[in-house]
């Protein structure tokens, strides 16, 4: 009888009838799956942070990650990697060593960076304001989170959805609440999977017709650009160099990020000579940190920590701050419609999010809807591409005041 | 909770303001940037061969780049354009 009973604490089973929370968990998991698998909804992030789920939430693996005060000893000082791994297991080793320290979103950006094209935004300098205007609801969701009783760092780490940015909401919610990770990652790349639902939402309820019909290039004839591009590949060395060493200075808390970015795509850039480094940026080193990233903060959603009245509050506010911030953009454009002569079609605000270039191709399917030959693809990614950087700006400035 | 809201506020006002002067920065240093390459580094005008006159040197400057852009975003830049024809 000993025997058997030994036997029965060996399996799961003895854990689950104590605790059966965790099996809510492994149906969120598989739903993520589904998601990522079937529906296609970003696979590359779900897939892997849904099997995180289930790792994590399998009776007794020991495969979840523990809070932070459990490998605090005192003192700000700290349990070692190998302690963490001994004591804790390997998700938490890499969790402790890749996440927790931050260097997986950088890493991503790097990658981001070497897949980027400045081109179109260089060729639409005046878009890129447009991509400011976008981060409306970031800041937004802040106030109305904190109203609904969340503390200034979860009402922070929430409204970073509205960016569109998934490392970026990775990075910001590490520094300012990193035990709403798990649903803020989840929230931040289901929201920008649904890009293709929330972009014709939001423009169906504020943009008129005569107004998605704006022909960007007719404009252009009419009020063509003051000086062309004599030397675009210059530019494009010149530009990320120029432009890290100067946000640097005004926004260094938003360097991590950004400037990871820049060096991707400046060795992207220069070409043939640095091929192999934004090859390996942009293809195994990014790879693998997706699949790091994926499972670890997949892995932090446990039973505890999920079931929570704040992760139902991250799903709603993550929709309102994306909303928000597609309209922020769209609503900026019509304020510039008043007084400019050029006219700028609304679409082009509606993708300032980060959402690269996901958002652009929406908006251009959306616009070839109303006119087949109004194709603002280029213009789109002008303010796209600035919703990069604005969001690791915004980014910046919550962790500088907040963190 | 009225500090906190104080400090939202407060966020919500610096916060775009930043992001504003940040993007507004972007435009000025691109522009610069422009106009330097332009004056001091202008890429050398190639020749156009009238005998190999291809259907790209029908092509528009504007739908060059539209299209560059295009086949680099689908392709996630690894993609070339070879040759451009109109059917």
């Amino acid at each position: 009888m000993d025997i058997l009973r030994k036997l029965y604490d060996m399996t799961a089973f003895s854990n689950l009838i104590d605790n059966p929370a965790p099996l809510l968990m492994l149906a969120v998991g598989a739903v993520l799956l589904y998601l990522g698998i079937k529906k296609q909804y970003e696979p590359l992030l779900l897939i892997p942070i849904g099997f995180g789920v289930i790792l994590a939430n399998l009776p007794g693996a020991g495969m979840g990650i523990v809070p932070g005060d459990l490998i605090e000893l005192g003192d700000h000082k700290y349990m070692n990697l190998f302690e963490i791994a001994h004591e804790y297991g390997i998700m938490n080793y890499l969790y402790y060593s890749l996440i927790k320290t931050g260097l997986l979103p950088p890493i991503i950006f790097m990658g981001v960076g070497a897949l980027t094209d400045f081109g179109p935004m260089l060729r639409n300098l005046k878009l890129s304001l447009f991509g400011a205007a976008a981060q409306l609801g970031i800041f937004t969701i802040l106030l109305i989170a904190i109203a609904v009783g969340f503390t200034p760092n979860e009402a922070g780490s929430l409204a970073i959805i509205g960016g569109a940015d998934g490392p970026t909401a990775i990075y910001t919610t590490i520094i300012l609440a990193p035990h709403l990770l798990g649903p803020i990652a989840i929230a931040a790349y289901s929201y920008m999977a649904l890009v293709p639902v929330i972009i014709p939402f939001v423009v169906k309820l504020t943009c008129s017709k005569k107004e998605l019909m704006i022909n960007m290039k007719e404009q252009d004839k009419l009020y063509p650009s003051k000086h062309e591009i004599k030397n675009l590949k210059a530019v494009k060395i010149a530009f990320p160099i120029v432009l890290g060493i100067v946000i640097a200075f005004f926004v260094p808390s938003s360097v991590p990020l950004l400037g990871m970015l820049l060096f991707g795509n400046l060795v992207k850039e220069v070409g043939a000579n640095t091929f192999r480094l934004a090859d390996a940026a942009s293809g195994p080193i990014m790879n693998a940190a997706t699949i790091f990233l994926g499972l670890t903060v997949g892995a932090t959603m446990t039973s505890e920590v999920f079931l929570d009245f704040k992760t139902l509050g991250i799903i709603v506010g993550g929709f309102f701050a994306f909303a928000i911030s597609v309209f922020g953009g769209i609503f900026f454009v019509k304020a510039y419609n008043v007084f400019s002569k050029k006219k700028i079609n609304p679409l082009i605000g509606a993708t300032g999010l980060s959402a690269v270039p996901m958002a652009s191709r929406v908006a251009n399917e959306i616009a070839l809807k109303y006119d087949t030959k109004n194709h603002v693809l280029q213009y789109c990614m002008a303010s796209n591409i600035s919703g990069v950087i604005g969001s690791a700006v915004a980014a910046g400035v919550l962790i500088s005041f907040l963190g | 909770m009225s500090d906190n809201f104080e400090l939202a506020l407060q966020l919500l006002g610096i916060g775009m303001a930043t992001v504003f002067t940040i993007l507004f920065l972007v435009i000025l240093i691109g522009d610069g940037i422009i106009k330097f390459v332009n004056r001091f580094l202008p890429e050398a005008q190639k020749p156009v061969k009238q005998a190999r006159a291809t259907s790209s040197a029908v092509i528009s400057s504007s739908k060059m780049a539209a299209i560059v852009s295009a086949v680099q975003i689908v392709t996630n830049g690894k993609g070339r354009i070879t040759s451009i024809e109109k059917q």
